[in-house]
């Protein structure tokens, strides 16, 4: 049977055993499309089920009597279906711990040099403030730059930007990886400045409460603490990036 | 009409990385995205190896910036389209039609072009 006969007999019997036969026949067209994507942080097996799946849906939608050749039209279908699976599923790809670091240090990088600057940053501003290569920040980044919160996002016309829609520093994963990086950061103080770190920032005590409870002045306290502030911002900014 | 690069390569299947890391050079270059990079890199790929299953022992890749993104074409330098196309080929053709736009093929030249949105 040709391929047009096994498709319209599928068609109009709808027999699940002849559409396995089909599905059969084109797999090896599943099994070349994904292996073209591997290497984009998704598994092959991953890919070729994706693809799989849209091969059989796609026999159902195709329409031998349009004259197409089944190759022709089952493979945009499957490479549509890989690249939605891209889209939807790559923020839960798990990217190594350096890579989720950098694209943390760019985002931060990005507002700040906006705010000083007033303008975004290029991918070679961002290497520079960073300390690693542009191609590392281009390859971190989403959109090969930086892209703007104000960027419109169209929503049936109600002008909303990307920061309007974008959740307010509620991101559960990088809370974890922040807090993780602060406690080991902590861990580096010295005792007397674990102390005064507990005081200040988990009681929440003024200075010169902090001053009483460890028996040195408010300005020794002042001068720790910004001592201190900047020696865990150097510890962050090292581990963010390397 | 600014050029980017004209790699100039031997038909071979080693020499594909060499073709992918260029492509993805340029498409850094140019601006494009992460994803936009990797589909571009698998176009490449995919007209080198129709050429080459063609008949064609050596390629050209032309990279040039035009109105939509940049474009890119693939021409077999030394050789001549002597095979018919294969269900491969005709896959191969489906994906490129997929990933990029205005795919245009002319088989007496072995020349293969398209067109990559910045906003890819």
């Amino acid at each position: 049977m040709n391929e047009e006969e096994l498709f319209r007999k599928y068609r109009e019997t709808g027999d699940v055993t002849l559409r396995n036969q089909i599905v059969e026949k084109y797999l090896y067209i599943a099994s070349v499309l994904a292996k073209k994507f591997v290497g984009r942080g998704v598994d092959y097996d991953d890919l070729y089920q994706v693809a799989s799946l849209a091969l059989i849906r796609g026999v159902d939608r195709f329409d031998e009597r349009k004259g197409l050749k089944f190759s022709t039209f089952i493979t945009p279908t499957i490479t549509g279906e890989i690249k939605n699976y891209f889209r939807d599923r790559s923020r839960l790809v798990h990217l190594p711990r350096k890579v989720s670091e950098l694209r943390v240090g760019i985002k931060r990088a990005s507002e700040e040099f906006l705010a000083e600057q007033g303008r975004k940053p290029t991918a070679a501003e961002l290497a520079g403030k960073l300390g690693v290569t542009e191609e590392e920040v281009l390859r971190c980044s989403d959109a090969g730059g930086v892209v703007s919160l104000d960027t419109p996002v169209d929503r049936e016309g109600d002008s909303m930007s990307l920061h309007d829609i974008l959740p307010a520093d509620s991101d559960v994963f990088e809370d974890i990886e922040d807090r993780d990086a602060l406690d080991s950061a902590l861990r580096t103080l010295e005792p007397e400045e674990r102390s005064l770190v507990h005081y200040r920032f988990v009681q929440e005590l003024s200075q010169m409460e902090t001053a009483k409870k460890m028996g040195i002045s408010q300005m020794n306290v002042s001068r720790m603490e910004r001592r201190i502030l900047q020696k865990l911002r150097e510890i962050l900014k090292k581990s963010m990036v390397g | 009409m600014k050029e980017y690069l004209t790699l100039c390569l031997p038909l071979r299947r080693e020499m594909m990385t060499t073709a992918r890391l260029a492509t993805g050079g340029v498409c850094a270059v140019a601006g494009m995205s992460y994803d936009g990079g990797e589909d571009c890199k698998v176009c490449v790929t995919e007209s080198l190896l129709l050429l080459m299953r063609r008949g064609f022992s050596a390629a050209s890749v032309q990279f040039t910036d035009c109105e939509r993104g940049i474009c890119v074409r693939v021409r077999g330098t030394d050789g001549s389209a002597s095979v018919a196309l294969s269900d491969e080929d005709e896959i191969a053709l489906a994906l490129l039609n997929a990933l990029a736009e205005s795919v245009t093929m002319q088989e007496a030249e072995g020349c293969i072009s398209f067109v990559f949105g910045s906003q890819e």
